[in-house]
């Protein structure tokens, strides 16, 4: 196994140069001067070009990427075109932020998720069935941003039990954690029960029936255990997601991490931000990956990777 | 079951983690909390060129003139000033015994250090080119400071009154180097305490502050980015935040009609408005851009988009910039519009193009007047871009570019006059230079534009540019739409504080009541 991680961690080396070229590329596609963006509207051609100089931005496109990836090797990922800040300094700030946020809505979507989805499999047909499912269908459907908004409104406005905005105690985390882990919440209900939904109409629960088990011993002994993989595969790509898309969330609660950072440099094209923030997102997708992985083999004797 | 244990093991340590962080506040402290749309980029306002960091900035530093909350000129740490009559020799006589917040004293050496750090191109300050035109400048005491330009300026008083013109501690300059920016020292009423990017500043009250009559009033201004607009409505309502800038129109009534809650309205020096392409057809004849003028129904859009905080331009220049004169509003009038359309040869109207940027408000204007050409003939093909997109085809040189129609508002800066005309509507700054972006040039108002940069009598440079507006508006290069005005939210116990005409928060004197 640990073989097998290590091999895992080396293959992401290519897959990040591919990301990094990809990345680089697509910027300098789109339309928009960086220089003028950063200069400002009412900057002179003169105050541009200044700008682009001080920048590097004037340099031909592979001696730019050739000098950022050198940059990178040697843990440098530049200065913010516009902040002036190290891209490393704003990563360390926002990226704490955002895990933060993502573990607290990811570990409240799989509570209430796996949860959810196990009891409506087990009483299938019945109200929490029907009733839970329903929700869950709202959860999917339900823009984060307009939840987002009702949540701060009816719990910190009116209710006045919570604080509207901001990085702080466990009290600020509270509500754009549920905002953001109540789509992946409604994903991981519907994946477990329908996992679960097949997993109980198999042989082997049926004999853990007829050996005189208890309920509750069939569902979390024998049935979970062989309904997780599915789970487990759900839980990985959410989670990822979440992390790379916690800016509607992020922005609607004034909360620092790194999806504001992002949407904010991808608006002023500022280049060493949104490559360094990029990377870095693309590393943790890949990461997550191989969590899910080895979980798979922890969760099921039969999926080796040796 | 493990991977049920893993998320309650997550589950504690998100708890842990966020225990840990809660910070406490001093009893007994008057904190105002600002939600403003954007956090600060830098505090160095000689690096700065945007108005949420000019806000947090204003209560930090002064300049040798400053605008009070109507955009006025008032003294600041210069007692008073002359000018020689060619508008080449500025002399500031400065206040005496002040010291920025690290202990420096403020004299005429400070002051040229500032001006020859912003002047000096290799610094790369995004102010630079503002300044640029001092040649040199001479300390003829500890408190006499002289500048004498490379060619006459009329509006350099009002350029040393823009917010890039704050003046910073020369120590902390060099003891901070390329990250001044991030520790701003001035010799305002509050000192800089602290900045956690994204999330908030922290001004406290300099209690050593030489203007006691307008000493700072609170402990604390803590200013917060606040992107969207619902939030800060929450913010504001919850007690979260004391002020919130800006209002969006469309929730301007749930501020009003709350009584816990005061609007503050200030008319802006914006003038909105729609350039067209006065070198291409058919924008090049001045009939069709005047029939363009009748055809939009100004009040109506005030009405519809704006909420009623707005009226219509009568100038180029918004009536609170210096230098103003009303010319005339082109009443709504589509018959004579389509008259005139027929006149100049186009009895059926035409295709075009309208472009502006994709946020809300501007998209809703374009419809309306897309809505509202086509009464008159005129088919409009409405080029809704986002910020970065819009820049870079607007900023194309004339051959390459496609721009027919731009809906676009400004504010100039320095509160003059002459940054309210020359960037927009003269021909030294056609893109990619500036911001003339309908490619206008008319010999006359370039001439009075150069008549009221070569002297520095007010009385002289008010005559030229009341000239250079009634040219521009019989001549049309633009409809001339609305002068908009800035709503902020405030708490009904709090005071003194607004946004300022050029949407600059104006934080300095808040109180509570």
């Amino acid at each position: 196994m640990l073989g097998y991680i290590c091999r895992r961690l080396l293959y992401m080396t290519p897959i990040l140069f591919g990301v990094s070229v990809v990345i680089f590329l697509l910027l300098h596609l789109v339309p928009g001067d960086p220089a003028r963006l950063v200069a400002g509207i009412d900057a002179t051609k003169e105050d541009v070009e200044i700008v682009r100089t001080s920048l590097g931005l004037d340099r031909p496109l592979p001696v730019q990427y050739v000098s950022w990836l050198g940059n990178v090797f040697r843990g440098d990922l530049g200065r913010s075109a516009r902040t002036h800040r190290p891209v490393t300094h704003e990563l360390r700030l926002t990226i704490p932020a955002t895990v933060e946020l993502t573990i607290s809505a990811i570990a409240i979507a799989v509570l209430i998720g796996v949860a959810a989805g196990i009891v409506a499999a087990v009483r299938r047909n019945s109200a929490f069935d029907y009733s839970s499912m329903i929700v869950a269908l709202l959860g999917v459907c339900t823009p984060s941003f307009w939840l987002g908004l009702m949540l701060m409104l009816l719990f910190a406005v009116k209710l006045d039990l919570l604080p509207t905005t901001g990085r702080g105690g466990w009290e600020n985390l509270v509500l754009p954690a549920v905002t953001l882990g109540a789509g992946a919440a409604a994903i991981i209900a519907r994946v477990t029960r329908s996992s679960m939904l097949e997993v109980l109409g198999t042989d082997y629960i049926r004999t853990a029936h007829a050996k005189g088990l208890s309920e509750r011993a069939v569902v979390l002994r024998h049935a979970v255990k062989n309904a997780l993989i599915p789970v487990i595969t759900v839980i990985g790509l959410e989670f990822g997601y979440l992390l790379a898309g916690a800016v509607v969330t992020e922005t609607v609660f004034a909360y620092p991490g790194v999806g504001r950072l992002l949407v904010e440099a991808i608006e002023f094209r500022d280049y060493p931000v949104i490559q360094g923030a990029l990377l870095l997102l693309a590393l943790q997708f890949a990461l997550v990956n191989l969590v899910v992985d080895v979980l798979y083999a922890c969760s099921d004797p039969r999926i080796s990777y040796e | 079951m493990k991977p049920l244990k893993c998320s309650g093991l997550l589950l504690l340590g998100w708890l842990l983690v966020a225990l840990g962080v809660s910070s406490p506040a001093l009893a007994g402290e008057r904190v105002i909390t600002i939600a403003q749309y954007a956090d600060a980029v830098s505090l160095d306002p000689q690096h700065t060129n945007d108005n949420a960091s000019y806000s947090v900035e204003k209560p930090i530093l002064e300049g040798l003139i400053g605008f009070n909350e109507k955009m006025e000129q008032i003294p600041q740490l210069a007692e008073r000033w002359d000018a020689s009559p060619d508008a080449r020799v500025y002399t500031f006589y400065l206040r005496k015994g002040i010291k920025f917040h690290d202990g420096t004293p403020f004299n005429a050496a400070a002051v040229k250090a500032n001006f020859d750090r912003v002047r000096n191109p290799e610094n790369k300050l995004r102010r630079y080119t503002l300044y640029k035109v001092i040649s040199q400048i001479d300390v003829i005491d500890e408190y006499t400071v002289r500048f004498t330009l490379a060619e006459p300026f009329g509006a350099m008083i009002a350029t040393f009154a823009h917010p890039a013109g704050g003046i910073n501690s020369p120590a902390a300059v060099q003891k901070y180097g390329q990250d001044y920016g991030k520790n701003p020292v001035g010799t305002g009423p509050y000192k800089f305490q602290e900045w956690v990017p994204n999330d908030h500043i922290t001004l406290v009250r300099n209690p050593d502050y030489w203007d006691k009559a307008n000493d700072a009033k609170v402990d604390k201004i803590i200013v917060k980015p606040v992107p969207e607009d619902g939030t800060r409505i929450a913010m504001l309502q919850k007690g979260d935040a004391q002020f919130i800038n800006p209002v969006p129109y469309s929730m301007a009534d749930v501020v009003s009609k709350d009584k816990n809650l005061s609007l503050a309205e200030s008319e802006s020096v914006y003038t909105f408005w729609v350039a067209m392409n006065t070198q291409k057809k058919p924008f090049s004849d001045v009939r069709v851009r005047q029939a363009m003028n009748y055809a939009i129904n100004k009040e109506a859009i005030i009405k519809a988009v704006l909420r009623g905080h707005g009226k219509p331009a009568d100038s180029p220049l918004a009536p609170r910039v210096w230098g103003y004169t009303p010319v005339k509003t082109y009443p709504y009038d589509p018959a004579k519009a389509k008259a005139l359309l027929a006149e100049a040869g186009y009895p059926n109207g035409f295709k075009t193009l309208l472009r502006g940027v994709a946020q809300t408000d501007p998209k809703e204007v374009m419809v309306a007047i897309q809505g509202q050409l086509k009464q008159v003939g005129v088919d409009v093909e409405v080029a809704a871009l986002p910020a970065a997109a819009l820049s870079a085809d607007r900023f194309k040189p004339l051959e390459e570019n496609r721009g027919e129609m731009d809906y676009a508002g400004w504010s100039p800066s320095t509160g003059d006059a002459d940054w309210g005309i020359r960037p927009l509507l003269t021909k030294d700054n056609w893109p990619p230079t500036n911001f003339t972006i309908g490619f206008y040039t008319n010999p006359k108002v370039e001439e009075h534009v150069r008549a009221a940069l070569q002297t520095s009598d007010p009385a002289k440079r008010k005559a030229a540019y009341a000239e250079a507006q009634r040219v521009i508006v019989d001549d049309c290069p633009w409809v001339f739409l609305w002068v908009n005005y800035l709503l902020g939210g405030s708490r009904a116990n709090v005071g003194g504080i607004s946004i300022q005409p050029d949407g600059i928060g104006f934080y300095r004197s808040v109180y509570y009541k």
